[in-house]
């Protein structure tokens, strides 16, 4: 049995490779993708960080095949590949709807192609991706693999989640339960079923952790990983939503599984008793098809966005701080509660573009006594009502990421803020006012952590003085 | 350290580790992996794999262990913590072994072992 392959193809890039494939003219458009992968048991991810189109001069007409071009157009490419150490991937689309498939011609130049891809770069994947306008179909070569394995799935980030399956699915509408017939009114038949058959990881199953979770379980999500190595003691019980008395003293992990089961609306929660980044916990990370942060320190949330930057997984993270003013004049605020709702869209802009983390503030978390979301510390107030209305939120951003609510789509109008020039994901809150303000960011093209990390995959070791070449 | 301060160490470590010893490239950090390191009686488990980070931007090689490591009182090193490396999980430990470019990395290696052998 072939073993599950996806590709995933970060924010812009999307645009870019739809734009070129879906391009109308005398022949069809080839783009080709730099791509990494990582390997977990039995499935492969292949992470797209590059794509290098062929210039219209290196196309030769031919009427008998959808596109030939001339191979010194390989070279650029080759060298590309080989100095990055990527696989390649060959992408062109045909433009009709349904399942594509690879022509005779497509199978006869990944015949020719792909073993010189290998040759060059032996340690990545290589293969062939034709898309249609709602799927697609691919053939692979993996490292240590002897055949060609095929695509199961093109997994696209934009306003949502956008998944190309690389098989067509029955006709039959799903049915939804009777339970969430007035949530499918919002989020739709086909966003039900998406929310049924999902996988969210909860980083931290504290006060805006809990919130998250019940919210997850009573809405349908499918599969809830809760990642969290503390158990609940009596200083959490007046904010951690679902605990009782009894439960003091047992796993905060185990109060999550009991409580999918006694909501029983078919989530099933797998309990990960560890802290991040333990290897129990990243590895349950990696099966997420997103991830929620609700997480206390600086280091963990950069963690967090290096494995959704690198493994190409939505981050949504959550903290919310109170600080009481006890000199505040007469008249003024006498506190001030604010936090952040920041929703990490592969290939946007993460928490290091925007100013969130910064090696200045790693240094003053590590050092103390700042150590938390702004500035806590053992003191810090925690109130169970500003932690249940980021958590909404985060609940909110997770349905839009998995069912696309709000809108569909690929292209940079789609993540706007109209105006200002910036994209959607970073929400600012003020408990005070009662406000949620789209704060919004963008991607900085110096960003060291983007640059390295998005989409990075897996690291490749090799013994010292072997190449990448087989 | 410099760029060709890296691939010496890299060379270095090799021509002593041989096969056991597999390079990374993550950015402009290189990763150098030694797959198994023979630690002190009573250290469970009795071997470790080890991480060399040599980063340009770094003053001296970064020395990780496979998480889990207990010296030989059951006890993890003193202000071990796990962290991230290029997606992979690590365990770093408290160790301060002086380097001037130029110094032999297989002694400095020892040094990380021999952290190993104090109980603390």
């Amino acid at each position: 049995m072939s073993r599950p392959l996806e590709l995933r193809i970060p924010f812009r890039l999307g645009e870019v490779l739809q734009e070129h494939v879906y391009r109308q003219g005398s022949h069809e458009h080839v783009i080709f993708g730099l791509v990494s992968h990582s390997t977990r048991g039995n499935s492969t991810l292949l992470l797209l960080r590059d794509l290098i189109p062929l210039r219209e001069s290196d196309y030769i007409p031919n009427a008998e095949h959808g596109a030939s071009w001339r191979g010194s157009a390989m070279f650029p490419i080759m060298e590309a590949a080989m100095e990055r150490g990527l696989g390649i991937l060959i992408f062109h689309a045909h433009d009709h709807a349904g399942l594509p498939g690879l022509s005779r011609d497509d199978l006869q130049s990944a015949d020719k192609l792909i073993p010189m891809f290998r040759k060059r770069v032996a340690t990545r994947p290589h293969g062939t991706v034709v898309f249609s306008r709602t799927h697609a179909s691919g053939l692979v070569w993996l490292p240590n693999s002897r055949k060609l394995e095929p695509l199961h799935r093109v997994r696209w980030f934009g306003s949502a989640i956008i998944d190309f399956d690389c098989t067509t699915k029955s006709n039959q509408e799903s049915a939804i339960s009777e339970v969430f017939a007035r949530q499918a009114l919002l989020l739709g038949k086909e966003g039900q079923a998406a929310l049924n058959t999902s996988t969210v990881a909860i980083a931290g199953a504290g006060g805006g952790g809990s919130h998250v979770i019940q919210q997850l379980l009573y809405a349908g999500v499918g599969r809830i990983i809760v990642i969290d190595p503390d158990v609940y003691e009596n200083s959490n019980r007046h904010r951690l939503v679902s605990a009782e008395r009894k439960d003091l003293g047992c796993p905060k992990v185990d109060i999550f599984h009991r409580l999918a089961r006694k909501i029983g609306l078919g989530g099933r929660v797998q309990r990960v008793r560890a802290a991040i980044p333990d290897s129990e916990a990243v590895q349950a990370l990696l099966e997420a098809d997103v991830i929620v942060g609700c997480v206390d320190t600086l280091f963990t949330r950069a963690d967090l966005q290096e494995i959704a930057s690198r493994y190409l997984i939505p981050y949504v993270d959550i903290g919310t701080t109170i600080r009481p003013l006890p000199d505040a004049a007469g008249g003024d605020p006498r506190v001030v509660v604010s936090g952040n709702v920041f929703s990490f869209i592969p290939g946007s802009f993460c928490m290091w573009c925007s100013g969130f983390l910064s090696d200045e503030k790693l240094k003053l978390e590590q050092n103390g006594p700042t150590r938390g979301y702004f500035e806590k510390n053992n003191q810090e107030a925690q109130v169970i009502s500003f932690n249940g209305l980021v958590a909404s939120q985060a609940v909110t951003e997770v349905f839009q990421l998995l069912t696309g609510f709000r809108g569909v789509g690929l292209s940079k109008a789609d993540l706007e803020v109209p105006g200002n020039g910036v994209f959607r994901g970073y929400k600012k809150f003020d408990g005070v006012a009662g406000t949620l303000t789209e704060w919004g960011g963008a991607r900085r093209s110096d960003c060291s952590h983007c640059r390295e990390n998005l989409a990075a995959g897996d690291i490749i070791f090799s013994p010292v003085g072997q190449t990448n070449a087989a | 350290m410099d760029p060709q301060e890296v691939d010496r160490i890299s060379a270095q470590l090799t021509t002593v580790y041989g096969d056991s010893v597999k390079v990374g490239q993550d950015g402009q950090r290189r990763l150098v992996q030694i797959d198994k390191i023979e630690l002190y009686p009573g250290c469970s488990p009795s071997h470790t794999a080890m991480l060399l980070v040599l980063d340009v931007a770094q003053p001296k090689p970064l020395v990780f262990v496979t998480p889990g490591q207990l010296l030989s009182n059951g006890r993890p090193p003193k202000n071990s913590s796990n962290i991230l490396i290029a997606g992979q999980t690590w365990m770093q430990f408290s160790f301060n072994i002086p380097w001037s470019p130029g110094d032999n990395v297989i002694r400095f290696v020892a040094a990380a072992r021999q952290r190993f052998a104090q109980n603390e």
